[in-house]
């Protein structure tokens, strides 16, 4: 060693500095340390003002997010020109939603015209993208659940017929490195997936419709993170044409989007959870013309998309991102606007993580098990659509409506079968003469293992059950098997 | 020693170890199929039948003790709030100004219940531990009168009359009420009441007094389970009527309503009887409001929401113009405001069928709810002051008192009694054992089922097992250190595997309760202590008692017939936990169930636990020889007559 001592310790110093930095940083990225985004961020998507998809669009996202779109992170004060790039490098980007705590945003990317659409993951400190997902046909709507698992809605669909055509996008869920699984077997599309606090996962779908060619309605579904026990969540004979990006909100409320089915204008409406089928009203009373995005917003707040019009302004600006400080009752305010761009979608990173699930599926299982505690109880009341006699099960083959088998109904109206699991059926009651009482068409499934219940057929929503010991239990479910041949729909009452 | 040497006495030491392992284990099979009579067990752990000390069980040590709130009671002027706190064994009195302790009265008994008079000049406390009523002068704040009631007093109400001033006291042990004369103290009658009583409120004029009951009284297990509102006269001290909540248990607080002939007793509606396949919509249970009139007609109101739950209602109060009462959530940590007039408008609207379907309908409650008031952990008794401004909520396990303006409907300070005890495992325990949030949407916690770590005397049909099979009566936790395994078919070693994941998968539907959590909860059920078990240990047996004791560990039969080992009580039931830890097979295996085989309950306290057997069959003690005995498997009790069946039950009940 050559050089003064104190040369030499500065040397040391240096060195023994940098090794701890050197540490600190193999210690930091062993232990997976993330830099999460600053409370109350929101995560904007934004598009090119006039931007036009390249006609015709191929998918839904195409049209949605035309190319040049993407998906930005916006810091509080939410200045424009913070606003950091979070879908680097690829030619469209749209609908992200962040994990709780924000280390993470999950989105709907496009790396070129040629490739599909898929789920990436981009760092909340920033980097380029990374895909998460790569499904035949693409993936879409990305939400996260209380596990850290991706859900998302595969394939993406074309623009057009979602509703009417047979390209039927579902709900999978994905862990982290793990492979799709799906979640929803249903005979209408899945889509929109957004995680409940209380761990369930809300999503759009159609309502079952009685006669062919009829377009559905749609309504608000839920299922728990394994795809059990499908339920209606809102929006019932009221359900629109058109549902779009149901979020939950501050102080017990559901928000989406509702509008007629032709691309017409999307208006804000929020339900309550404490009586989600009769709580339907908009987001703002003297409200805007269209909006493209609701959401939870800072501060117990809720930010909505649409178009600004500054005061005095004759036309209207680009899309802008707006606060309500309380659903249904406050004026909103502009909480974010890039004049360069239109920031048709928004939200706050959550802090608070859902509610957990532990399945209670039996994965080796092929079967599951429907319970009805009295076919005859519907909405108009007990017996009121006759005293059903048996049940049959359909379901649906390559578009064919089958039948899977009849069982009977007990004299206090209950039924239990074991049905093939992940099938998509539907349940007709029927009475001594073999005509159809009550017809649920092909629309619900269970998984494997999976013991479902309900309290009746058409039965009103958020009931409890009479507390009353069915008689069906008193034998093993009758079990219902494929191979059945198929039958022609019956009319029926819907 | 040479290595050949040392090799050879080795491998002998080997050999004789071995040789005493395989003769030792030979020995205690044989042993075991000795002492119990059965050749079925193979190898049994000794300590299953040695080494148990009841000294040395978690529930029989010291544990630290906390000023949680009980029972809280105003003064006629508003200056004073009295609090109950029955762990500490005192009761204070506070400023309801400066919210400071004024001054503490050492009152032995565990002081649970309270009441003031017209006046508020005496305080009337009810000591569940000591099954007496003392009356405090509040200037002096001494105690001037006590009076022994029924067992274990948990509430009392002061009412005038037209015969003078009366007490109306809930015993919950003894199933009575005392009605007790004032200036003296004396009881006037002790009638019978439903299984528990644990409330009482009094109509304004006097005319009537509710007492809410906390158990359904034990039927057949496959019944609706019912429990009981008991309307008494406190004049005469007579019952006037006996009503029925149906599918309601564990009211834990009752109010009657100012201008209105209600009377309101949150409830929670259990479903026990159809198969636990969902939680969802209330399928296992939900909270309610029984409203009845003076007459004992009731109907039921829902208290939860569609999508939200408020589990554990306990204390409830109405303000002195009866347009609000203020319901307290022990498990969800709320107080819900009702307005009564709303409710009152909705139940003159509505037919007959819309009120016998309320109760089932979760969105109705919005028609009613105008609130619902965060408070701290478990707030279970609730007061007002005379004017109705401030509600006080006794936060039970925050050790302290929450006042709220009813004007705002938010929280308008605390009066601090305790630090809150979290150095504490067994209080940290009852805190996971109380809350909510640890099932789906709040629904219910572990004391929604366990009322005080007790039974709810309700059979339950869990799905995981095939949906109608293996219908389980619900167990006592009181007691249960020391009886590992658990679970009726005793399949879980542990509390730990118990109350973790597989819990979260069958009942709870969310996440396991985390690990710390878990181990809390554990400390605090293992200190748990069979009820009443301080009062009667070391209490000599009566005649009676003493001919039980004797059947209990006989070898023969009155007859002098030898009874078979295995068919011993004693030998199954060994002291002194009263249980060996094994499953047998008793001759109760029911149609179905997928096993014979059922765990041995300890039987520390098991007067209080009926039903009994592993789905709840048997309603009483004496139900398991003289309805459910098959072929004296459950011990040899066909030579018994009915005198010596009744020395044995009352031997049992001093366990």
């Amino acid at each position: 060693m050559t050089g003064p001592p104190v040369q030499r310790g500065a040397r040391r110093r240096s060195s023994q500095a940098l090794l701890t930095l050197a540490g600190t940083m193999m210690l930091a990225a062993g232990s997976g340390c993330q830099k999460t985004a600053p409370p109350d961020s929101l995560i904007v998507t934004q598009v090119p003002p006039g931007a036009q998809p390249a006609r015709p669009a191929a998918t839904l996202l195409d049209q949605r997010y035309p190319a040049g779109s993407r998906v930005v992170l916006v810091p509080p004060p939410y200045q424009a020109k913070d606003a950091r790039v979070l879908s680097q490098g690829l030619l469209a980007a749209g609908g992200a939603v962040a994990v709780p705590g924000g280390t993470r945003v999950y989105f709907a990317g496009k790396a070129d015209a040629g490739s599909a659409w898929q789920i990436y993951q981009a760092r909340a400190s920033g980097g380029r993208p990374q895909p998460v997902t790569s499904v035949p046909g693409g993936a879409m709507d990305p939400a996260v659940t209380a596990d850290g698992s991706l859900v998302f809605s595969s394939p993406v669909p074309k623009p057009d017929g979602l509703w009417s055509g047979s390209n039927s996008p579902a709900l999978f869920a994905q862990s982290p490195g793990g492979s799709p699984r799906q979640l929803t077997f249903g005979a209408r599309p899945a889509l929109e997936p957004t995680t409940l606090t209380d761990g369930r996962i809300l999503f759009v779908s159609g309502r079952p419709v009685s006669a062919a060619g009829q377009l559905p309605r749609l309504g608000l579904f839920t299922i728990n993170p394994d795809g059990t026990e499908f339920t209606s969540f809102a929006l019932d004979r009221d359900g629109a044409p058109l549902v779009r990006r149901p979020r939950e909100l501050p102080s017990g409320r559901v928000g989406f989007l509702a509008g007629p089915h032709d691309g017409g204008l999307l208006v804000a409406e929020t339900i309550r959870m404490a009586r989600p089928f009769a709580s339907r009203a908009p987001l703002i009373s003297e409200g805007p013309p269209q909006c493209t995005s609701i959401g939870p917003g800072p501060e117990g707040g809720v930010v909505a998309c649409w178009k600004a019009v500054k005061p005095g302004a004759s036309e209207a600006g680009s899309v802008a991102v707006h606060l309500l400080a309380q659903a249904g009752t406050s004026k909103p305010s502009l909480l974010f606007d890039d004049p360069a761009w239109d920031d048709t979608e928004a939200a706050t990173i959550q802090t608070q993580r859902p509610m957990g699930h532990i399945s209670s599926m039996n994965p080796g299982k092929g079967s599951g098990s429907i319970l009805c505690l009295n076919a005859g109880f519907t909405r108009s009341g007990a017996g009121q659509e006759g005293k059903p006699d048996r049940i049959r099960v359909v379901t649906l083959k390559r578009g064919e409506r089958r039948v899977l088998g009849e069982a009977p109904v007990e004299a206090d109206g209950s039924f239990m079968i074991e049905l093939p699991a992940d099938q998509t059926f539907g349940l007709e009651t029927l009475d001594s003469q073999g005509e159809v009482l009550q017809q649920l068409p092909p629309s619900l499934w269970v998984r494997p293992g999976e013991n479902r219940t309900c309290i009746g057929c058409h039965e009103p929503s958020n009931r409890s059950p009479r507390n009353q010991r069915p008689l069906a239990i008193a034998q093993p479910p009758v079990r219902l098997r494929e191979g059945s041949q198929a039958v022609a729909q019956q009319n029926c009452p819907p | 020693m040479n290595r050949r040497g040392f090799a050879t006495t080795a491998l002998i030491s080997l050999l004789a170890l071995a040789g005493l392992a395989v003769g030792g284990r030979y020995w205690s099979v044989a042993h075991v199929a000795r002492w119990t009579g059965r050749q079925d067990l193979g190898f049994v752990n000794c300590t299953y039948c040695h080494g148990q000390r009841l000294e040395k069980l978690p529930w029989t040590q010291p544990r630290p003790r906390h000023p949680s709130p009980a029972a809280l009671a105003v003064s006629s002027d508003g200056k004073r709030i009295y609090i109950a706190l029955d762990d500490l064994d005192e009761v204070v009195e506070a400023d309801t100004t400066t919210r400071q302790i004024l001054r503490r009265l050492p009152l032995a008994g565990r002081p649970f219940g309270l009441a003031l008079d017209a006046h508020s000049e005496r305080l009337f406390v009810a000591c569940r531990d000591a099954d007496e009523v003392v009356a405090v002068d509040r200037r002096e704040w001494r105690v001037v009168e006590r009076i022994g009631v029924g067992s274990a007093p948990v509430a009392l109400a002061f009412c005038r009359t037209k015969a003078g001033d009366r007490l109306i006291v809930a015993n919950s042990i003894s199933d009575d009420a005392s009605v007790l004369a004032l200036s003296p103290l004396r009881e006037l009658s002790r009638p019978q009441t439903g299984r528990e009583p644990y409330s009482v409120g009094v109509a304004g004029d006097g005319s009537v007094a509710f007492v809410a009951n906390r158990l359904a009284v034990p039927q057949h297990y496959l019944a609706l389970p019912e429990s009981e509102l008991t309307l008494i006269d406190p004049v005469r001290g007579r019952v006037l009527q006996r009503t029925p909540m149906l599918s309601a248990h564990l009211s834990e607080g009752v109010a009657t309503v100012p201008g209105r002939q209600w009377a309101l007793a949150p409830v929670i509606k259990v479903r026990n009887l159809v198969p636990i396949t969902q939680v969802a919509n209330g399928w296992v249970m939900s909270c309610g409001l029984v409203i009845s009139d003076q007459q004992g007609n009731v109907l039921q109101m829902p208290l939860d929401e569609a999508n939200d739950y408020f589990a554990d209602p306990s204390g409830i109060v109405v303000d002195p113009s009866g347009t609000r009462a203020y319901v307290a959530s022990g498990g969800s940590d709320v107080v819900s405001v009702l307005d009564l007039e709303r409710m009152a408008e909705w139940l003159y609207r509505a037919d007959e069928a819309a009120k016998a379907a309320a109760v089932d309908d979760l969105t109705l409650s919005a028609e009613y709810v105008l609130a619902r008031i965060p408070t701290g952990r478990n707030p279970r008794h609730v007061a007002l002051s005379p004017d109705g401004r401030t509600l006080y909520v006794s936060e039970r396990l925050d050790d302290s008192v929450l006042l709220v303006d009813t004007g705002t409907l938010r929280a308008a300070g605390r009066i601090i009694l305790g630090p809150g005890g979290l150095d504490d495992p067994i209080r940290r325990g009852e805190r996971v054992f109380t809350k909510a949030a640890h099932t789906f949407q709040r629904q219910f916690s572990c004391r929604s089922c366990h009322p005080d770590g007790h039974v709810d005397g309700l059979s339950y049909d869990f799905d995981g097992d095939g949906i109608g099979d293996n219908m389980l009566d619900n167990r006592s936790l009181l007691g249960l250190a020391g009886t590992a395994p658990f679970k009726w078919i005793g399949k879980n070693p542990t509390l730990e595997v118990q109350c973790g994941p597989r819990f979260a998968r069958v009942l709870m539907r969310t996440s396991p309760i985390p690990p710390a959590d878990l181990k809390d909860l554990s400390t605090f059920l293992q200190a748990q202590p069979p009820p009443r078990w301080e009062r009667r240990r070391g209490k000599p047996l009566t005649p009676a008692q003493e001919r039980g004791r004797k059947i209990f560990f006989a070898s023969v039969t009155s007859e002098g017939k030898v009874i078979p080992r295995e068919r011993r009580c004693h030998t199954c039931h060994r002291p002194p936990l009263f249980t060996n830890r094994l499953p047998s097979n008793i001759g109760t295996r029911g149609p179905r169930d997928s096993t014979s085989m059922f765990d041995t309950p300890h039987l520390l306290g098991i007067a209080h636990s009926a039903p009994y057997l592993h789905d709840g069959r048997a309603k009483t003690l004496e139900e398991l020889w003289t309805l459910y005995q098959t072929n004296d498997l459950h011990g040899v009790s066909s030579y018994m007559n009915k005198h010596q069946l009744n020395d044995l039950v009352e031997y049992l009940k001093t366990l």
